[in-house]
């Protein structure tokens, strides 16, 4: 065989699927969209939302009270646990755990669940107020024993919603679009 | 220049080869920039080699693709564990404070994040700031992040605990309150009453404390005066919102004056001019060195200052001869016959009609009249203006002597601490103690400094910053910030002012008063530990009424929550002059005048940026231009155009300037408007310890003299001025981003425009884009010409709002300064004394933006409600929006300015902005954080946005409220109605880019028939 032929028959085709090959798997493991889907941590005190939220029922807003006033929903304070707690379940290894945490006044670290790209200045205040339920981005949280991040939160997520916000609004609002300037959101 | 209508266009220049038509060098015509501004991003230091950079982009390769697919490690979220009530993580808290400087107290209100102090305001409760503040205020927040505080004691240089140096303090101190042997204490100007009982307190258990309190800037000349003219060393409270004429003797209440922002606001109130029957007070000013007060003159004249008190001695005498205003009771008119107007116009090369001008207004205007004198000048001048202003009536009107200052010790002149000094030095001390001041530095005999205090068995310093001083002690004890501090100052005898913490203590410090009290107390004294309970202790003692109706606590908490409590003011009343310190000062001021000095005479004065070298490790500050000379990063010595001429020096020229026996090299500034026969140079600058301020300009302070030397004041001397034989370049903001002399500032005296308006013509373009829709908002900005006084202000607060980068003098002389508004100043008239205004200059958000048509990357584009937004995640770095841009305010991150900035440093930062990383465009947003912040709250609360309730950082700092934000779509908005006003423009409209800013062309008021251009 003479060697331009083996090169045209063997090595270019061999080398191009190799280079596609690489390309889709680094492009597909790096995509953030299923990176960031699905991430569920293990948290420091087992906390169950689908207990909470869900079969109490307690208003997400009761805890992440800063989502109708501030631009940050807010992880609430140890001390807001502590409002029940100190009464209920407290022989329970992680209330026991909580309780010393209080008590000693040292911080507590959760993992973060939900991030936003850089350059993104999300603010809960309006999609709260015109009464966009939390579900519509952070999945079904009232049936989470873990919490895991259901929506890659990508700049498509927030054009998609702001282009068509219909299905997110309750009936009867008037809000039409969402606005989709870049000052909306970065700064 | 003729315009069309034949009136004389006026010529605005603003350097000396631009006013002589000099051709620009080729760098400067092809570049349009500084040398190097254009030039590719370089790596500080050494530089990076080949191999370096291929390594730099392997690591960063590596990095990015490791980041990129990691799934775990999101970080961690740590809320409080019992949260503050007050704290909503995301919403900032605002408290009330008070910063004080010198015999200066400024009321603030702090703005805090989550725990975090992040921006400095006025405090809008405040009767006297009314939400105005100094930029020095603004600005000394980032002393809290300084790097260079120091954050435990130290024993001979060595890290030590609280408890080892109080060890050491304590037995030396009971040694020497058994022996009642003498203590030096050396403090600042104490204007907090509760200080000041602390230190009561102290001298109480240790009967040899000498305290001093001294201001290095407190000028003899002010306070000798005030003794011998009304017995009594204070300073009045000026009432420039009362007056309408002022006279200003090398007084530059405008500018470095502590009392400037109250003043440029109460000055303002009577500057702004609504309709063409509105009226204006009129500011005379006569001075050496151009300040911001005087390019803010109606009539400037340059004089020596040692002319001061001669004009103002024929002045009164003018007076009494031509205006028939009666001299004071008891003095003979004999006292002022060397005066006449006639030698004095000869003297100060004035036309003898102008001087008479200058009487017949304050004549006219009576007790409106107001006449200042500035703190560098000799008693005499002094004498002279106080006498000025009792004649006139002004006395008790625009000087309010009843709201004067009454500071509980000093202010001390650095001729009262050498004095004390020297006796420590002859009879030894126990102790020397040095809290918040820096002697070693300034005192100008430094030799004297170290001698005396050589053989003390404690040398103690307290402060925040290991400085010069502190280099000299043994035992350095670190404070707490005055953001961490608590506090009360009382500044009149009707206005108390409260400090308090917005910031935990970030280190090991203590307050200064604890300090104090810890010794107090184990020295036998019965007080609390703390200087919260001893100054609650004392409030509900001294200030508090035990017959109100209002329990304490809730008095309290009400007076910390406004940051002030107002008492019942004493009526101003007119104090008597007394005649012979008259007389002595008339003989005086004659011999100086029948025998003028006539070499060069040397000025010394506060930076109005660094004040007197206490700011000097401040970055803002250092990097804010000088609103004269917009010199940043130094202090050139300025001389006038003629005097250059005839030394054969030209600016850049390193000089040799000797004055009093000593001598220092410096470059030279050629300063138009400077007096022939003077050189002006800035104290506070060539430090010797601090990261930022060490090698910064010159040290001036040992060219400052005793009170008692021919000069007569501290700041003036004979001077000798000679070429060093080299160059070198000041970091000035002056030739960058040329406008190519196009019609920018445009300004008309008032009574032209009381008589024919403001003409302009009309030069909006037709224009081939479609008209913008604005559907709900279009925000605006209107700048008043007349009330800005230049003063700096804004620049400051868009800097700490805006988290904008501190770039240093070799970048800003490429023209790299990141500043979003900067103010630009233009010179009218002959270099000899010309006309000067000064233009904040910032984005103009251009409804039709030339940046946005040529960025490949859409990284700037428009928002429906007006503003040119810019994504910097998008922006790859091409700069051709710079390039586009008209009016030159878009900056480019050459370098890796803040982004790399770790903790404290970082701290400093809005977490409402990015900060921008290198390689991307950044720009003024009108703050559209704030805009946000607002919009959502008024949503939120189910109503629309009202006027005037958001304000953007600048408009927020200016003392002079010459900057006015709104809705241009709502036609009852402020900032619509001035739009619309008849001496409104915008700037280059005539490229069609229909910016939002109106300028409100600059009014100026000059007595019939001058022009302002004397001299």
């Amino acid at each position: 065989m003479h060697p331009y032929d083996r090169f045209v028959r063997i090595v270019l085709p061999v080398g191009a699927t190799c280079l596609l090959l690489t390309v889709t798997a680094v492009g597909w493991i790096a995509q953030p969209d299923r990176l960031a889907r699905g991430y569920a941590p293990e948290q420091p005190i087992p906390y169950s939302h689908a207990l909470h939220a869900g079969t109490l029922k307690i208003p997400c807003l009761y805890c992440h009270a800063g989502a109708d006033r501030s631009r940050h929903a807010g992880i609430p304070a140890v001390e807001t646990c502590m409002n029940c707690h100190r009464v209920t379940k407290t022989d329970s290894p992680a209330i026991r755990k909580l309780t010393d945490v209080y008590d000693s006044g040292r911080p507590l670290e959760w993992a973060r669940v939900h991030t936003l790209p850089d350059y993104v200045y999300f603010d809960h205040r309006p999609h709260v107020n015109a009464g966009i339920a939390c579900q519509t981005c952070h999945g079904e949280v009232q049936t989470m024993t873990v919490v895991s991040r259901r929506m890659s939160m990508r700049m498509g997520n927030c054009l998609g919603c702001h282009r068509d916000p219909r299905a997110a609004l309750p009936s009867g609002s008037k809000i039409l679009r969402g606005p989709e300037h870049c000052n909306a959101c970065h700064r | 220049m003729m315009r069309s209508d034949g009136r004389r266009r006026l010529r605005y220049w603003r350097s000396l080869a631009e006013y002589h038509g000099l051709p620009p060098t080729e760098e400067e015509r092809v570049a349009e920039a500084a040398h190097g501004a254009a030039g590719p991003p370089e790596f500080p230091g050494d530089g990076v080699s080949r191999r370096r950079f291929l390594g730099l982009l392997g690591a960063s390769a590596a990095l990015a693709a490791g980041a990129s697919c990691s799934r775990a490690e999101r970080g961690t979220i740590v809320p409080y564990t019992k949260r503050p009530p007050e704290v909503v993580p995301g919403v900032a808290n605002h408290y009330a404070s008070t910063f004080q400087e010198g015999t200066s107290a400024f009321g603030v209100l702090v703005k805090v994040r989550e725990g975090r102090p992040i921006h400095i305001e006025g405090n809008d409760e405040h009767p006297e700031f009314a939400g105005k503040t100094h930029l020095r205020a603004i600005a000394d927040l980032l002393r809290l992040y300084d790097p260079d505080r120091l954050r435990r004691p130290l024993l001979y240089g060595k890290p030590a605990t609280w408890a080892e140096a109080d060890g050491r303090i304590v037995p030396l101190l009971r040694a020497a309150a058994a022996s009642r042997g003498p203590v030096l204490l050396v403090t600042g100007a104490v204007v907090s009453p509760t200080r000041m009982a602390v230190l009561e307190d102290l001298r109480r258990v240790l009967p040899g404390l000498r305290h001093v309190a001294v201001e290095p800037l407190a000028g003899p000349g002010s306070r000798d005066a005030a003794v011998a003219c009304f017995g009594e060393a204070l300073t009045p409270r000026l009432r420039f919102d009362r007056a309408d004429v002022i006279l200003a003797l090398e007084s530059d209440f405008l500018g470095s004056d502590g009392q400037a922002p109250i003043a440029i606001r109460e000055f303002v109130s009577r500057r702004r001019v609504e309709g063409r029957g509105d009226s204006m007070s009129r500011l005379w000013v006569l001075e050496a060195g151009m300040s911001v007060t005087g390019t803010n003159a109606d009539h400037r004249l340059p004089v020596r200052p040692s002319a001061s008190a001669a004009v103002a001695f024929a002045l009164a005498r003018a007076l009494h001869e031509e205006h028939g205003i009666a001299l004071p009771a008891g003095l003979s008119k004999e006292v002022l016959s060397a005066f006449g107007l006639d030698a004095i116009a000869g003297r100060v090369n004035a036309p003898r009609a102008l001087l008479d001008a200058l009487a017949a207004d304050l004549a006219k205007a009576g007790r409106a009249a107001l006449v200042v004198a500035g703190p560098s000048l000799p008693a005499e001048a002094h004498v002279a203006s106080s006498l000025l202003n009792v004649m006139l009536g002004a006395e008790g009107h625009t000087v309010d002597a009843a709201a004067a200052c009454r500071p509980a010790a000093g202010p001390a002149t650095a001729e009262d601490l050498a004095a004390a000094l020297r006796e420590a030095k002859a009879g030894g001390v126990a102790a020397a103690i040095f809290w918040g001041v820096n002697p070693a530095y300034w005192l100008p005999d430094a030799a004297l400094f170290k001698s005396a205090i050589a053989r003390a068995p404690a040398r103690i310093f307290i402060g925040l910053d290991r400085d010069e001083t502190a280099e000299d002690c043994p035992i350095v004890l670190p404070e707490h910030h005055w953001l961490e501090s608590w506090g009360d100052y009382e500044t009149s005898e009707d206005l108390l002012s409260l400090e308090q913490p917005a910031i935990g203590p970030l280190y090991d410090t203590r307050q200064g008063e604890e300090i104090l009290l810890g010794w107090a107390k184990a020295l036998g004294a019965v007080v609390p530990a703390g200087y919260r309970e001893y100054l609650k202790a004392r409030w509900r003692r001294e200030v508090y009424s035990a017959a109100s109706p209002v329990p304490f606590e809730s008095f309290w908490s009400a007076a910390l929550h406004d940051g002030v409590l107002r008492r019942p003011a004493a009526p101003a009343s007119p104090r008597a002059i007394r005649i012979a310190a008259v007389e002595t000062a008339a003989s005086a001021a004659a011999v100086e005048h029948a025998a003028p000095g006539m070499g060069l005479t040397l000025l010394l004065h506060p930076a109005v940026t660094v004040y007197d070298g206490r700011y000097a490790n401040n970055g803002w500050l250092q990097e804010l231009p000088d609103p004269v000379t917009t010199v940043t990063w130094g202090n050139p010595a300025r001389l006038s155009p003629a005097d250059a001429r005839r030394l054969g020096l030209e600016d850049g020229d390193v000089v040799r300037l000797e004055a009093r026996g000593r001598s220092l090299e410096v470059p030279l500034l050629v300063q138009p408007g400077q007096a022939e026969g003077t050189v002006s140079l800035a104290l506070g600058y060539g430090r010797s310890t601090g990261s930022v301020a060490t090698g910064v300009g010159v040290d001036a302070w040992p060219l400052m003299g005793t009170g008692s030397d021919a000069a007569g004041s501290p700041f003036l001397a004979a001077a000798r001025l000679t070429s060093a034989g080299t160059r070198a370049e000041t970091a000035t903001a002056q030739m960058h981003r040329s406008m190519e002399g196009r019609d920018i500032v445009r300004s008309l005296t008032l009574a032209r425009y009381a008589k024919a308006g403001f003409e302009q013509e009309k030069r909006e373009p037709a224009t081939l884009f479609p008209a913008q829709e604005f559907p709900e908002h279009k925000w605006g900005m209107a700048i008043d010409l007349t009330a800005c006084v230049g003063c700096g202000g804004c620049v400051v607060a868009c800097q700490s709002e805006n988290n904008v980068a501190v770039v240093g003098p070799e970048q800003v002389r490429r023209g790299r300064a990141m500043h979003w508004m900067r103010i630009d100043r233009y010179f009218d008239g002959s270099p000899d004394n010309p006309r000067v205004v000064h233009q904040p200059m910032l984005c103009q958000q251009c409804d039709s933006a030339p940046c946005e048509t040529v960025c490949p990357v859409n990284a700037t584009t428009h928002s429906p409600d007006g503003l040119n937004q810019m994504a910097y995640n998008r922006c790859v770095g091409t700069r051709y929006c710079a390039n586009n841009c008209p009016y030159k305010v878009r900056r480019f991150n050459f370098l890796e300015y803040t982004a790399a900035k770790t903790e404290p440093e970082s701290l400093v930062f809005n977490p409402e902005v990015t900060v921008r990383p290198r390689g991307v465009m950044e720009k003024c947003t009108f703050c559209v954080q704030r805009i946000d912040d607002v919009r959502q709250r008024a949503k939120g609360e189910g109503r629309a946005v009202r006027d005037g309730e958001i304000v953007p950082a600048c408009a927020a700092a200016c003392p002079a409220t010459a900057i006015v934000f709104g809705d241009l779509k709502d036609p009852t908005s402020e900032v619509s109605r001035l739009a619309a006003s008849d001496r409104g423009y915008r700037v280059l409209e005539e490229l069609g880019v229909k910016p939002s800013v109106t300028y409100l062309a600059r009014l100026t008021n000059p007595a019939k028939g001058g022009d302002g251009h004397e001299g």
